[in-house]
């Protein structure tokens, strides 16, 4: 097997065709966002401009995180300039290709990366640059993740050469002064869970990277493993050291399968490379992992649920003890660590512990990816260090769309809950600050809500997300999630009762006694919602209005004037529901399903509002009260 | 296709796979991958091949929401029920989506033409609220561009 020194080698010798090319190369952003944006068309049009001898090479590279400007592509010159650009759709790849190689595509000129381009603004000049600090993200969307060669030549596995140096009881020490925690939400000590795994006693000691990326609205882990797939290699790697495992897997979802390609081919490359097996690059740890396909499963992202499905089981979490450190994949000591975690664990040893020191804060430093979507002005991923302000991530993606008002964020996944803007606005994204608030900080998902959000629908989703996706082992949580459902879909229909907040949150106490954390976290959303929107909820299940007019069963529509609009949304209404009678058009309010296509074709002549116009709303009843009355 | 058959193939099909290995889920994969879902009679294969009880390859079957246990219909529907897409009106591309085709999610059309599925977020929310026919994002959608979308489907089918 080749040295680190002759890998290295001809590493720098490939990348000197990305570094300084001999023509214009058009780097192209490959990533699920991407080809959600139709980039493989954009890529197949520069190609074949390519082939026919238009003067530029194509390479493809992962996620920028400019979700919002895909299809992303890169150019860079002969003379060391690099224009970055966006929107480059297919069918304006040609007339594109064209400008950038006469000069700037001023149209889709997003930043400049490298050199000057007249008109056109550095590219960390830009709010969403400037904020952050693209430590994980140092590989996104600058080599191409398929070329090893590319991630060895930008210094990859040269920390864990220098890592194997330290003792693992040396390199434990090292991550745990470094105040790395797991980044999945757990935020639990990565350099701890290490020495548990290391100072197991039975063999063979297995890794399990967490890549079910469940939370809806994250997708951090995506990014790493589709841009850098060997910086989450070189982190298993380093905890392989540290801890004396042999064998890792690595969990990925089934709603990424890019990732899956692209972690398999890596893993693949380092067994031809002598960086997985026997002896790694000469440095006596040997290691190798596969890739284990998820099948859509959200308990799964639970460590005992990842390992239960590892084990051909249902994946179902158990009960701990024993932990995972002493019996979790087939039954042997085991470490479940999550895409980020591994990868920042490489950050780590890159940089080094005084460096990774200079940002963040004092308990939490270093940096946290967040993918930001929603009602926002701009939708992607971004790294910031530890501590930004929600406020400032808030105005770095370009604010709320539209310039609306700011209502809530739900940050996290479902588990972590729902806060309000004046609250939200100051927090520093770390995790400590989110719990006196009942809430959690999550893995980095962020969904921003405007003022057209119905925070009880919103409600609704979660409490039927985390219902769903309950496994039913324990009664409180398989129980007490159906019920809270229940009461919630009453309430978004008006039928609230007075006793329901005292039930709600008698519920919510029972299922602190779940087994696990989808259980014990499942009321979250609820309890918040409860303390920071009362009057929201209140609105809809004791008033019988839904002020953001969102809930089905609290509004109505209605012709509100016989313009000629009105026949084309009869025309697109999937269920009739716009009759007319003689000349004048009315809705049957029995058919209609609030499906609101009818508005986009005659928005003005057909409005919504409230269904519930005449109702004494009903009155909570104060716990005192509620005493006299019955004393 | 005779039973007999079809067992050889997916007996063929897993043959690489070892009891105790953690490759069940590797398995139910390479079966759905093969016929679109998994039939009732690949679960005694793999059974046997990973020495499980079928009680527990069914199990497990049942309990990942991305294996089929019936035949896929030719245009697979995705429905995102991510965050992003509610707050933006997913909500009423479901409601479109189930009225126009008269099915219901995890339904298929007669003759399995068109059917709908419930998809999770896969972090694609620039395009939200969303579809994925067949895998391919489609957004963001309106209602009404939902009801064309779905009447185009319908003549094709």
């Amino acid at each position: 097997m080749p040295t680190y020194d002759e890998l290295r080698a001809a590493a720098d010798e490939a990348w000197k065709a990305v570094a300084a090319p001999p023509r214009p190369l058009f780097v192209v952003s490959i990533n699920t966002s991407s080809l959600a944006s139709g980039v493989d068309e954009t890529l197949a049009a520069l190609r074949k401009l390519s082939d026919a001898g238009a003067g530029f090479d194509v390479m493809q590279t992962g996620d920028t995180g400019f979700a919002w400007a895909e299809p992303v592509v890169q150019v860079v010159k002969p003379g060391g300039q690099a224009v970055l650009y966006g929107h480059v759709s297919p069918d304006r790849a040609e007339a594109f290709a064209k400008a950038a190689l006469g000069g700037i595509a001023t149209d889709h000129a997003i930043g400049v990366v490298s050199g000057t381009a007249p008109g056109v603004p550095a590219l960390d000049s830009l709010d969403w640059m400037k904020i952050q600090t693209r430590w994980i993200m140092h590989n996104c969307g600058v080599i191409d993740p398929e070329q090893i060669d590319h991630y060895i030549a930008r210094g990859g596995y040269a920390p864990f050469l220098a890592a194997t140096k330290l003792t693992p009881e040396e390199l434990i020490n090292v991550v745990k002064g470094s105040t790395l925690r797991g980044h999945s939400g757990s935020f639990f000590s990565t350099g701890t869970k290490w020495d548990f795994l290391r100072t197991a006693t039975a063999e063979p000691k297995y890794l399990v990277c967490n890549a079910d990326e469940g939370d809806p609205g994250a997708w951090v882990n995506r990014v790493v493993m589709e841009s850098d797939p060997h910086m989450l290699l070189e982190g298993l790697l380093l905890a392989a050291h540290a801890s004396g495992a042999t064998y890792g897997w690595i969990y990925i979802r089934d709603e990424y399968p890019l990732a899956i390609a692209r972690v398999t081919r890596a893993i693949e490359q380092c067994r031809e490379r002598g960086i997985f097996g026997a002896d790694a690059l000469g440095t006596g740890v040997t290691f190798d992992a596969e890739v284990v396909r998820g099948a859509g499963s959200y308990v799964c992202g639970d460590e005992t649920g990842l390992i239960s499905s590892v084990n051909d089981e249902r994946g179902m979490p158990r009960i701990k003890p024993p932990f995972p450190a002493q019996s979790g994949v087939l039954g042997k000591p085991t470490n479940v660590n999550n895409v980020e975690t591994y990868a920042c664990a490489t950050t780590l040893m890159r940089l080094g512990g005084e460096q990774y020191s200079t940002v963040g804060t004092e308990t939490n430093r270093g940096t946290k990816m967040f993918t930001v979507s929603g009602r926002v002005a701009r939708t992607g991923c971004i790294e910031v260090p530890f501590g930004t302000k929600v406020r400032d991530l808030l105005a770095a993606v370009g604010g709320i769309a539209g310039g609306r008002p700011w209502k809530a964020m739900q940050q996290g996944g479902p588990l972590s809950g729902v806060l309000p803007a004046h609250i939200a606005a100051d927090l520093p994204l770390e995790p400590e600050p989110f719990r006196p608030l009942g809430a959690g900080m999550g893995g980095g998902g962020i969904v921003f809500l405007d003022e057209t959000s119905c925070i009880v629908d919103l409600n609704v989703m979660t409490s039927w997300f985390v219902e769903d996706e309950s496994c039913a082992r324990c009664t409180t949580c398989r129980i007490g999630n159906q019920r809270m459902l229940e009461i919630l879909r009453r309430a978004s229909r008006g039928e609230g009762a007075a006793t329901d907040v005292d039930r709600m949150k008698s519920l919510a106490a029972s299922m602190q006694n779940s087994n696990c954390f989808h259980g014990q976290l499942s009321p979250v959303m609820i309890n918040n919602t409860l303390q920071f929107f009362r009057e929201e909820y209140e609105a809809h299940a004791l008033e019988h209005r839904c002020p953001a007019k969102v809930c089905a069963g609290l509004i109505r529509y209605r012709v509100a004037s016989q313009h000629d609009g009105v026949e084309a949304a009869a025309a697109i209404c999937p269920t009739s529901a716009i009759v007319r009678d003689g000349d004048a058009w009315s809705i049957d309010d029995g058919r209609c399903i609030r499906c609101d296509a009818c508005r986009d074709v005659a928005d003005g002549d057909i409005v919504i509002e409230d269904r519930y116009t005449d109702v004494i709303p009903l009155r909570v009843a104060a716990p005192a009260d509620v005493a006299r009355a019955g004393g | 296709m005779p039973d007999n058959e079809a067992t050889l193939e997916i007996q063929h099909l897993v043959r690489d796979l070892k009891p105790g290995d953690g490759d069940l889920l590797a398995a139910l994969h390479r079966v759905q991958h093969r016929y679109g879902y998994v039939p009732a009679m690949a679960m005694g294969v793999v059974a046997k091949q990973l020495r499980l009880s079928e009680a527990r390859v069914y199990g497990a079957a049942t309990f990942y929401s991305e294996f089929r246990l019936t035949p896929p219909p030719r245009t697979l529907i995705g429905w995102c029920s991510g965050p992003a897409c509610r707050l933006k009106g997913g909500e009423h591309i479901r409601g479109v989506l189930e009225a126009e085709l008269g099915i219901g999610m995890g339904e298929n059309t007669e003759g399995d033409a068109i059917g709908l599925h419930l998809a999770q977020c896969n972090g694609t929310c620039e395009h939200a609220p969303q579809v994925w026919i067949d895998g391919k994002v489609v957004g963001p959608l309106s209602a009404a561009d939902t009801v064309r979308l779905v009447r185009g489907l319908k003549e094709e089918a």
